[in-house]
């Protein structure tokens, strides 16, 4: 009986709604399939197999390809041309027997048979300028695609090939079988496009001054295309813009050029001695030992000297490295180069910068230290830095990775004055890039296939470097800031993105190549989303182990979208479906708010309505506790102040009929204020409800309801609250964790809220 | 020599360096909404601070650095001279001017406030947007008109560079 009475209690809290629709016929509807924002991603995800588990890790059958280099590259500096000659060997240890191989020819986007030019529209508009008109009809596209001037077997057998367009497929003379090696040699040169005037991620920049050329060099060779489990060969052309599927090896590089250029690259230096001044060594073994601050290896100086004069002279330096996916390189005679030592687990790593004079007076500043801090807080975030060095090279307007180096813009003007954008723009680059060593060059996720693999999980750690920057190198900010400006990472900052319009946003899980808004799509809102489930979903503890088990389990190898969302949950017993669901495969957007908040008062004195309750269950009415809804029939001005609920004689008589004084000792806090919040959802996305209330003696309270309360009404949830403090404010998301794209609806009372353009208009006038 | 620079880089180059920090994309938003009971068009437009500090310099001065807090009170007019230049309204088939109000940054975005007073009511718009395609030809430029209860978006290229909406 007692249970019973309770349970009235309840029904009335929550259902006052149902009464006034019970005599409406439900209209009969038909069946339907699970739209549940909760389904299982069962449908989405490939099927687990002994190559990728269940549980996100790498199976028993799992296996990767490798792909061992050995080149000899020559750059023309006169003339702009890369020529390279190279021995690839190549690995099967897939269980299936290879006929053919395929080999990736990213030069040949710039081919000038390209098809890169014809897939984007294009119009004539009523006037343009002369030159303009003059550069797309006249002017002769750069020629900059591969010359293959031969394939060969090691014996010096022609190997029969084809090209289409940035693949070319190489015919095996027998199958491989699993385990077998196969070696052939590619011959090729090409001419180095002007990164600057033509684009691209790799070429050189021209200095008019001194007739000099700086070259970031990568994409250079004939490189092996990825065979695996999931796409058989990864040939998906390169358009330019998707970024490249690379399997692990060996390199072994030999690069000759000017005898006055400084170069370095992937891998280790193996003829440091002969390519060195006895001075740059002295410095050089300075610098290993200087954890603190860089060490100049060659001075900007000896940079603005050397670049004056040209050498015919050549020099040849040899990289080696192991376990890496591809391979870059930058040289030119401008180079200042400085060092400095980092720890990083029990091993010593280098940070190191290569920059000519205009990068200064910012980069001998701050490179080296952001590639040092860089790789702190990655390897706390992951797995500790695995390779001996991490370069940061300085190029115009460039920003891109390569295992152990990156190039990177931010440029001072030419009086060495630079703005904070300027500054921050340039850390943040170094940052991001040098983090890319993790994601992808490590933990090697096809780029081709998803942008947001690499770039929104390396946008999301750029973010808690960027963070730990700021508090290391207080020195860094400007004044006014106390922490690093990040730009991307907190929740409000992504909702103008994924509040804009639906016809120009793609979901995350899009080929890159194919979604609108690149840099928000792919880098900004996952990266935003796992801050989402760091900070506010799963909390900093669970999210870090799960993250960098996802790190430790792909170091390595090569995960797919399914391996790190079922790490993710597997990692931390959070069931995390939805939110892949509708963050990453869907282009829904987050917007709660509060419908309705209704005041209850509690009594012994029953309403009509709680007469005809007690009467219909056949409940004496004098042992019911009723609540009141302000302005409803009953709803008195003694009720107005409201009453305690343990003050009503019925709930006095059962607390001391049930209860022993010690536990009633132990009891709550009576309330005395009631409320029903209604909260709605007008948008798609579901998120935990996060609410906060604020009491009349201005306390504040802030209550996080799993997102799980969605699962059976998508669109609107109530809460009943009881307090002993009157309520004067709710607010939904007050601390604007979720990206909520409308927030005019998330307080009670609603507050008017000023347009941005009268906002903007009144700040002036003030 | 600069301008064939430009196109270069403009054809081939800018969609193609992809894996940095920087924007990526090449986008402006113009939300255009009409305030009924101030009888006035309000117009934001929103164009990366970057993209706007390269046509400044390339376009009138090339010392130009746009900040915050230190920057030249030449910035405001040059902004308003531009945007006079490359945003054209008509409402009701008559061509408007409009005031610069004033502009702010925020994040990495120049928030450039534009107002067109006295319009009681909107029977037709047509806007005309071309900001940045003198130097950028990827660039996309997004209109989002809110008027009389409508919301429509208009996506602009250079080649096609203007929008129509009729209320009749």
């Amino acid at each position: 009986m007692k249970i019973f009475k309770y349970f009235l209690g309840a029904l009335l809290f929550v259902s006052a709604g149902a009464f006034a629709q019970e005599d409406i016929k439900p209209e009969r509807k038909p069946g339907h399939t699970n739209q549940n924002k909760f389904k299982q991603l069962y449908d989405e995800f490939a099927t687990p197999n002994m190559f990728r588990t269940g549980s996100g890790a790498p199976g028993p059958a799992y296996y990767q390809q490798q792909a061992d280099y050995k080149m000899d590259i020559e750059i023309d500096d006169v003339n702009a041309k890369l020529y390279g000659d190279e021995t690839i060997t190549y690995t099967n240890n897939s269980p299936d027997e290879l006929t053919y191989l395929w080999v990736q020819l990213d030069q040949n986007m710039r081919a000038k048979d390209s098809k890169t030019p014809l897939i984007s529209s294009s119009g004539i508009g009523p006037a343009t300028s002369a030159s303009r008109a003059t550069g797309t009809y006249l002017k002769e596209r750069f020629d900059g695609g591969f010359n293959i001037e031969h394939v060969k077997d090691v014996n010096g057998k022609d190997l029969p090939h084809s090209i289409n367009r940035t693949m070319m497929r190489i015919e095996l003379p027998k199958p491989m079988k699993t385990g077998d090696k196969f070696s052939f040699k590619i011959k090729w040169w090409y001419n180095i496009n002007d990164h600057v005037k033509d684009g691209g991620r790799s070429g050189y920049e021209y200095f008019e001054e001194n007739d000099n050329r700086s070259y970031v060099i990568a994409q250079f060779y004939p490189r092996m295309a990825v065979y695996n489990d999931v796409e058989g060969w990864q040939n998906s052309q390169f358009w330019g813009r998707d970024e490249f599927a690379l399997p692990f090896g060996n390199f072994d590089v030999n690069i000759t050029v000017p005898a006055d250029h400084i170069l370095d690259g992937t891998g280790y230096l193996t003829n440091r001695e002969e390519v060195f001044t006895k001075e740059m060594m002295k410095r050089y073994n300075q610098a290993k030992k200087s954890y603190d601050k860089p060490v100049m290896i060659v001075t900007e100086d000896e940079a603005r000297k050397n670049e004056k004069t040209k050498s015919t002279k050549k020099k040849t330096w040899k990289l080696s490295a192991q376990m890496v996916r591809d391979f870059g390189f930058a040289t030119s005679r401008k180079y200042i180069y400085d060092m400095m030592a980092v720890k990083i687990g029990d091993k010593d790593v280098m940070a190191v910068s290569m920059y000519s004079k205009e990068g200064n007076p910012l980069w001998e500043q701050w490179s080296t230290k952001a590639v040092a801090s860089t790789l702190k807080s990655y390897s706390r975030m992951t797995f500790d830095y695995p390779y001996h060095k991490a370069i940061s090279v300085h190029a115009q307007r460039q920003g891109m990775e390569y295992p152990m180096i990156c190039w990177n813009y931010g440029r001072p003007d030419e009086n060495g004055k630079y703005s904070d954008r300027t500054k921050y723009g340039m850390i943040s680059v170094i940052i991001h890039e040098v983090g890319h060593n993790f994601f992808p060059m490590i933990v090697n996720s096809d780029e081709r296939q998803w942008t947001w693999m690499d770039e929104g999980l390396n946008t999301f750690v750029q973010y808690v470097a960027e963070q730990d920057f700021g508090e290391w190198y207080p020195t860094a900010l400007s004044p006014g800031h106390d922490k690093y400006p990040s730009r991307r990472g907190p929740a409000k900052n992504i909702v103008r993105y994924m509040g804009g319009d639906q016809d120009f946003i793609a979901p995350i899980m899009t080929k890159g190549l194919n979604t609108y808004q690149f840099g928000s799509n792919a880098y900004s809102k996952p990266a935003t989303g796992l801050n989402i489930l760091r900070e506010t979903v799963m909390g900093r503890d669970l999210f870090d182990y799960s993250f960098r088990e996802y790190a430790r389990r792909w170091m390595f190898k090569h995960p797919t979208p399914e391996d790190f969302f079922r790490t993710m949950e597997d990692a931390s017993a959070v069931d995390l479906d939805w939110f892949w669901r509708g963050w990453f495969y869907t282009t829904d957007y987050t917007d709660i708010g509060i419908k309705e908040v209704k005041k209850f008062a509690v009594t012994n004195n029953p309403n009509e309505n709680g007469r005809k309750l007690a009467e219909r269950y056949n409940m004496d009415p004098n042992a019911l506790v009723y609540f009141i809804g302000e302005g409803d029939d009953g709803y008195d001005e003694a009720l107005k102040s409201g009453k305690s609920m343990d003050d009503l004689p019925t709930v006095k008589e059962y607390i001391m009929d049930n209860f022993t004084p010690e536990e009633q000792k132990n009891m709550k806090k009576s309330p005395k204020y009631f409320y029903q919040v209604t909260f709605d959802k007008p948008g798609g996305l579901v998120m935990p409800l996060i609410v906060g209330y604020e009491y009349a003696d201005g306390s504040k309270e802030k209550i996080t309801y799993p997102a799980q309360i969605w699962r059976f009404n998508d669109k609107e949830v109530s809460r009943a609250i009881a307090t002993d403090k009157e309520i004067v404010a709710i607010t939904v998301d007050p601390d604007l964790e979720t990206a909520d794209i409308d927030t005019s609806n998330n307080s009670w009372p609603r507050e008017t809220k000023e347009s941005d353009f009268d906002k903007f208009k009144n700040k002036i006038k003030d | 020599m600069k301008s064939i620079f430009l196109i270069f880089i403009l054809s081939v180059g800018l969609t193609l360096t992809s894996s940095n920090t920087k924007h990526e994309y090449y986008v402006s938003v113009t939300n255009i909404e009409h305030a009924k009971e101030q009888e006035s068009v309000q117009i934001i437009s929103q164009v990366f601070i970057d993209d706007f500090e390269r046509l400044i310099r390339e376009r009138y001065d090339e010392t130009i650095t746009l900040s915050e807090d230190d920057e030249p009170e030449i910035v405001d007019e040059y902004m308003k001279r531009y945007l006079e230049d490359k945003l054209k309204i008509s409402i009701n088939g008559r061509a408007y001017e409009f005031n610069f109000i004033g502009k702010e940054y925020k994040e990495d975005i120049t928030y450039c406030y534009l107002e067109i007073e006295n319009i009681k009511d909107i029977k037709s718009i047509r806007v005309v947007n071309r900001i940045l395609f003198d130097i950028l030809p990827e660039q996309q430029n997004i209109v989002r008109l809110k008027l009389n209860d409508r919301n429509k978006s208009f996506l602009l290229i250079p080649e096609n560079d203007e929008c129509m909406l009729n209320f009749n």
